[in-house]
């Protein structure tokens, strides 16, 4: 197996995926490699790491705009925008816990997978943070898509098309991003021993509220503590969040006792739904993440049955993750329950051979299948860029 | 003579005309296809009125399936079709040909379905942006983005133009609040994308539709969210005696992490046109003013006021009011959302959209006055400050041909100049007809050609909107 | 937008003035939200933005008028609410008052058609021909299936049937020509008139029995005009000019009588439809030297009965706090701009006033429009009784007698002239239906 590539410039990548179409040949796109568990298994392909285009490329704080190359780790842009009080409103979740594999999570595999955390429902996803891509297709061409502002809806939003491609459009060079301000507080409300059905209740209370919920989370027992726990975020300046707290708890006071946590016992909480941690062991069990509107949440566990081993709700319940068995029948059980759920499910992480059986990403209808195709050849005809990730033959 | 170039007409599709509204009118009710000159005359221009071309025939479908036999029966024709919603569109987004048939979704406004627990609305396309806030406040809701137009402009028009509005610097744009489509490609195939579940899977098509400007389909049904109503929301006026200071305080609020509502500009220009309708008490003696809103509980805005405030100081603010009252706000957002329309009062115009970084603010302002200067005419600046998205209107005689082809260069000018600064062509009102040819100046070439190659994979003979967004080059007529 | 008028045509100061307001329309389409045609049928060429385009071509062109080009000016209700929307001030009302008056020089209409209309326009502003023909209808509905059957305009003559009354008051003050004096008080006497008019006259003559009770309380003396009649609202909106214009003549000669015989402080009107149009005569008869002066004399004057009302120096207190829906007639909130005024009075009379969603919708009552356009006018109508069963009033208020009919013939809660309340809070009897 020859040695992956690591471009430092955007010509290095232009000239390695020109050299792959000439041979014929097929490229593996990573980062930092964190996130390499997810997605179809990897063809025989040479792997391309984007991981030494990494440089701040602009900062401009007074706009909230980040830019950086796709290589640049999440932690460095963190730490960077943090000096001035910013911080990645989508909270893109860390791949550490769920998959352990070695390497940092980068700007690129973050715009790729579009995996945001529990503020998406408020903040949006990492999709809707994304101003610009710089990019270079199947064909070996740079494209840019967007710039760096927001409102901008100039020809068609090849951005929003790149983000979650999983690499399949092309190679992501440079992303600009939109920040917000790091909240200045944080104070979680907690409810203990909540069946699911009522923590769904009291989290759509939450979020139907004008409190400003941004973050809305169910641990079942098990989870760090023996009973089930309800969890609702509420962040802010500091002047204003007791008394958004405190009306807030009296609205949902009738659902139980709830307690507080604030500062860092809170914000490590938070970080622990945003990375799956609590299903992630054992690591030989498959899992799961489920979109589906919150009020079917309660329906589609159900109907998973005893194939659930485990499982907690993040989004208000409209974020469902899953641990099962590693196995065909757990997924077809999966597959049919989300489909009555009219929701869709990711198997994020599964040994490569039930990976390669069953489908990763939920299967588009046949004209989805279709247009999906048409998009990859549009971009990449000679199936180049980490061919058959998402779907067979794309 | 026009100075936006169309397409080459189709001539054996106008030879076939006939032909072509007999096949419409065999699978139509007749309240549902127009083909009489005077009925398709209503249908032969948008917002940007320099241009109108009469269409081959206009059909208002009651039904997605309806759109569907329609879209096929028009591809197996070969004409091109141009989508419509309330034709609102300031780009020309909505303007014909003589070759093409006008599908318009004002007949399909029914709300299907509002679910607040998993807050979203489903909806016609053809439901207007604010009947949707309307049917769910009352129950604590509504759905945040909100352009100016928004009494009158469809849904579906929004989805194709990816709309903004001032409310969004907080809430964002049409596709960070949309959930799903249906959308009916040209053969007559209906694709469901997203959901009630957020994040559809796979590509985001969605994402790629909206703003599409007509281009991939035509959307029918729409699944937007909805947003809790904030306790209370307070716009404040703030009067500048300079344009620097006003830009420079929009900057310095974003920089202290401070995320209002909406942070609006008008100039003292604008400011009259709007104060003569709305009678809101905006301060006519003032260089530029920002509309501030904040929202939250009275004792969170308080707060949040008081720090905003403290910045309009060291910008040396003159005036400053807030609003007392909810009639007061409704007043002040009345005056700002009319101003297009109440410019009309004092001269016909070209409403400008482009965007710059909010740190090149004052120069992109000072730029623009130069410009419009240099080609004799007067412009009025109203726009939506707190993310550059810049309307200047550029005030002309219509009935002057001469000087409108002036008014379209000098907008081209100020367009050329937000790419220049870093910014882009359009913030919200898309590509449309009016910016085309200025593609170039955003795009390369190589670049055109891949959303080119997007495009032609739901629509490879290019006959959705054919005379929108990508510069005709060898097509003009 | 632009204009593409020949320049011998803007020599005509008509031609100019109407140039001039369709230059004003900058084509933005806010008006189309609030127009009761283009909400109900979702189609351009019935909205404002629609027929100012379609006027404009007619009018540059001087082309002859289609049959497609009619039924869109026909459709629209000059309820004005587009006027009230518009942000560039487009002054709509006259486009589509011109395109009536030339439609009805220039355009040969179906005969069934030219003989409804003709006759419309000839029995309801004469008091006596208006109630000979309701008493015919109340034969008439004896024979509402064939007359309903009756080709072309069937349809129109079942909703003319719909309309008319179970029974006919009989005749009260408009048809007694007089002063109506107040009781003596110190002073000089306070004297305003009060318009007969047509259609409310014959109908609910209550409502003027109602007004004088209540202005002679406040020591106003009331007088009805000698030679007064149809103020030619009906006409006007027909297009039918000249006979509109005879009819104002009428009235403002009745008036100018008084005004430089006793003296004249205010001329009451009850029937919105109509002060709106009174409102104008200063503009309708802009042409004729002999009655301009006159005619805006009598335009100062007019005043709707809620204007006069909220001046009163009167005490009110409602006799029971009834939940009011006040329905805002379009000639009051979008033509003569009167919108706060009523609701504040009746608020302060004691009644709980609540306003009714989707009010700035016509109701489909429109002057004779309920009865040429009867689909539409009923689609209206059911919306508007929707709209107030959601308030969940006690009583209906309006203040125009075309409302009350239209939103008296289904809604089951009884609807009442707003002055009716008034009197009744300041000491008169309870009106019918809530006594």
């Amino acid at each position: 197996m020859t040695e992956a590539l690591k471009p430092e410039r955007e010509a290095d990548v232009v000239e390695a995926v020109l050299a792959a179409r000439h041979a014929g040949t097929k490229l593996d796109i990573v980062g930092g490699g964190s996130k390499a568990g997810l997605g179809r298994p990897r063809a025989e392909a040479r792997r391309l790491s984007s991981s030494a285009l990494s440089g701040i490329v602009f900062y401009a704080p007074a706009e909230m705009t980040l830019c950086a190359g796709a290589g640049a780790t999440i932690a460095a842009i963190e730490a960077a925008v943090a000096e001035h009080g910013q911080t990645l409103p989508f909270e893109p979740m860390r791949p550490h816990a769920l998959w352990g594999a070695g390497g940092e999570p980068t700007l690129g595999g973050m715009v790729a997978t579009n995996l945001a955390g529990p503020r998406r429902p408020s903040a949006g996803a990492v999709r809707d943070g994304v101003l610009g891509l710089k990019l270079v297709n199947g064909l070996g061409e740079p494209i840019r898509c967007g710039g760096r502002v927001m409102k901008n809806v100039t020809g068609l939003d090849l951005v929003k098309l790149n983000c979650g491609a999983h690499g399949t459009l092309g190679v992501l060079t440079e992303a600009t991003i939109k920040l917000a301000p790091r909240p200045e507080t944080e104070t979680t409300l907690v409810m203990a021993g909540l069946g699911e059905p009522k923590a769904v209740e009291a989290m759509t209370r939450g979020l139907g509220s004008p409190f400003g919920v941004t973050g809305a989370a169910w641990l079942a027992p098990g989870m760090g503590r023996d009973f089930s726990r309800t969890l609702m975020r509420i962040e802010g300046f500091a002047e204003s969040i007791d008394d958004r707290v405190g009306r807030f708890a009296a609205l949902i006071g009738e659902f139980g006792e709830v307690s507080r946590l604030s500062g860092e016992d809170s914000s490590t909480l938070w970080r622990s739904v945003r990375d799956a941690e609590f299903i992630a062991e054992p690591r030989d069990r498959a899992v799961w993440r489920v979109n589906l509107a919150p009020s079917r949440a309660g329906s589609f566990v159900a109907a998973l049955g005893a194939t659930s081993l485990a499982h907690f709700l993040d989004w208000g319940g409209g974020l469902v993750w899953v641990a099962t068995a590693a196995s065909e029948a757990a997924a077809s059980t999966v597959r049919r329950a989300v489909a009555s759920a009219k929701g869709h499910a990711t198997l994020m992480r599964a040994p490569d051979s039930l990976r390669a059986a069953v489908e990763v990403f939920e299967p588009p209808s046949a004209l989805g299948l279709t247009l999906s195709r048409r998009l990859k050849q549009s971009f990449d005809p000679d199936g180049v860029l980490n061919f058959g990730r998402m779907y067979d033959g794309v | 003579m026009s100075h936006i170039a169309f397409p080459r007409l189709d001539e054996t599709i106008i030879a076939r005309r006939a032909a072509i509204v007999g096949r419409l009118a065999a699978i139509l009710p007749p309240e549902c296809l127009i083909a009489d000159e005077s009925g398709r005359r209503a249908f032969e221009t948008d917002a940007l009125t320099a241009y109108r071309r009469l269409p081959l025939a206009v059909v208002l479908p009651r039904s997605t399936e309806e759109v569907a036999r329609v879209l096929r029966l028009c591809r197996d024709e070969m004409v091109n079709v141009v989508p419509r919603g309330a034709g609102t569109s300031l780009s020309g987004g909505a303007i014909p040909q003589e070759d093409a048939v006008v599908i318009t979704l004002t007949k399909m406004s029914r709300i299907l379905e509002v679910n607040l627990a998993d807050r979203y609305a489903r909806v016609e396309a053809g439901v207007t942006n604010l009947a949707i806030s309307e049917a769910v406040g009352a129950e604590g809701f509504f759905y945040a983005p909100d352009p100016s137009s928004q009494l009158a402009c469809t849904i579906g028009g929004n989805i194709g133009m990816n709309s903004g509005g001032a409310h969004c610097l907080k809430y964002g744009v049409t596709t960070n609040n949309l959930l799903g489509v249906r959308l009916v490609t040209l053969d007559g195939e209906i694709l469901d994308i997203g959901g009630e579940a957020m994040d559809a899977p796979g590509y985001d098509l969605l994402g790629l539709v909206c703003g599409s400007e007509g281009q991939l389909g035509i959307v029918t049904e729409a699944i937007v969210r909805l947003i809790p109503l904030p306790e209370g929301a307070r716009p404040v006026l703030f009067g500048f005696d300079t344009v620097e200071d006003a830009s420079q305080c929009v900057a310095a609020i974003i920089g202290a992490g401070i995320v209002p509502v909406a942070m609006e500009y008008m100039d003292k220009l604008a400011i009259r046109i709007c104060e003569d309708f709305a009678h809101a008490g905006y301060p006519l003696d003032v260089e530029a003013m920002l509309i501030i809103e904040v929202e939250g509980s009275d004792a969170e805005m308080g707060a949040m006021l008081a720090r905003i405030g403290a910045i309009a100081k060291a910008h040396n603010v003159r005036t400053a009011r807030e609003s007392m009252s909810a009639m007061e706000s409704a007043q002040i957002w009345k005056g700002r959302k009319s101003a297009f329309g109440a410019t009309g009062r004092v001269a016909d115009y070209i409403c400008m959209d482009g965007t710059v970084p909010t740190g090149r603010l004052p120069e992109a302002l000072q730029r623009t006055g130069e410009i419009c200067a240099s080609f004799g005419l007067r412009v009025a600046n109203v726009f939506h400050a707190g993310d550059g998205n810049m309307h200047p209107l550029i005030l002309y005689n219509i009935n002057d041909e001469a000087e409108r082809v002036k008014a379209e260069e000098a907008g081209a000018a100020v367009l050329e100049m937000c790419v220049e600064l870093g910014g882009c062509l359009t913030g919200e009102h898309g590509v449309g007809v009016e910016k085309r040819e200025l593609m170039p100046r955003q795009f390369s070439d190589v670049e055109l050609k891949q959303q080119k190659r997007v495009r032609a994979a739901f629509d490879p003979d290019g006959r959705l909107n054919p005379a929108k967004v990508f510069p005709l080059g060898e097509r003009a007529a | 937008m632009q204009t593409q008028f020949a320049p011998e045509a803007l020599g005509d100061p008509h031609v100019r003035e109407l140039e001039g307001i369709l230059r004003s329309c900058v084509h933005c389409g806010f008006c189309t939200a609030t127009c009761p045609t283009y909400v109900t049928q979702g189609d351009e060429r019935d909205s404002p933005r629609g027929r100012i385009y379609l006027i404009k071509d007619l009018l540059e062109t001087g082309r002859k008028i289609e049959a497609e080009d009619v039924w869109p000016i026909d459709h629209c209700l000059s309820c004005l609410s587009c006027m009230t929307t518009c942000p560039s001030g487009v002054d709509y009302r006259r486009l589509i008052d011109n395109a009536r008056v030339r439609i009805e020089e220039t355009y040969r209409r179906p005969l069934a058609h030219r003989v409804l209309r003709s006759l419309l326009v000839r029995l309801i502003p004469s008091r006596a021909a208006f109630r000979a023909a309701l008493r015919l209808a109340q034969l008439g509905r004896l024979f509402k299936p064939a007359l309903g059957a009756v080709p072309v305009i069937g349809p129109k003559l079942d909703a003319m049937l719909a309309l008319a009354p179970m029974s006919l008051p009989p005749p009260g003050p408009a048809e007694k020509p007089g002063v109506y004096p107040a009781a003596s008080a110190a002073g000089p006497r306070r004297r305003m008139a009060l318009l007969g008019g047509c259609a409310e006259a014959v109908l609910a003559p209550h409502i003027h029995k109602a007004t004088i009770r209540l202005l002679n309380r406040a020591g106003i003396d009331i007088v009805v005009a000698e030679g007064e009649g149809c103020c030619g609202s009906l006409a006007h909106h027909m297009g039918v000019e000249e006979r509109a214009l005879a009819q104002a003549r009428a009235d403002i000669d009745a008036w100018t009588r008084e005004i430089e015989g006793e003296g004249l402080e205010a001329i009451v009107v009850t029937a919105s439809g109509c002060g709106a149009t009174i409102k104008d005569y200063g503009y309708m008869l802009r042409d004729d030297p002999a009655y301009v002066g006159k005619a805006a004399r009598v335009a100062d004057l007019a005043r709707d009965v809620s204007e006069v009302a909220a001046e009163l120096d009167l005490d009110y207190k409602a006799p029971r706090r009834l939940a009011v829906a006040y329905h805002a007639a379009c000639s009051l909130q979008h033509a003569q701009k009167i919108v706060d005024p009523p609701k504040a009075l009746l608020r302060r009379a004691g009644f709980d006033v609540r306003s009714i969603p989707e009010a700035h919708l016509c109701c489909g009552s429109a002057g004779t429009y309920n009865m040429l356009q009867p689909d539409i006018a009923r689609a209206l109508r059911d919306r508007k009784i929707a709209n107030i069963a959601r308030v969940k009033p006690d009583v209906i208020a309006a203040g125009n007698i075309g409302c009350i009919q239209q939103i008296g013939s289904a809604a089951k809660t009884p609807v009442v002239h707003t002055v009716e309340l008034l009197d009744w809070a300041s000491g008169g009897p309870a009106p019918a239906g809530l006594g």
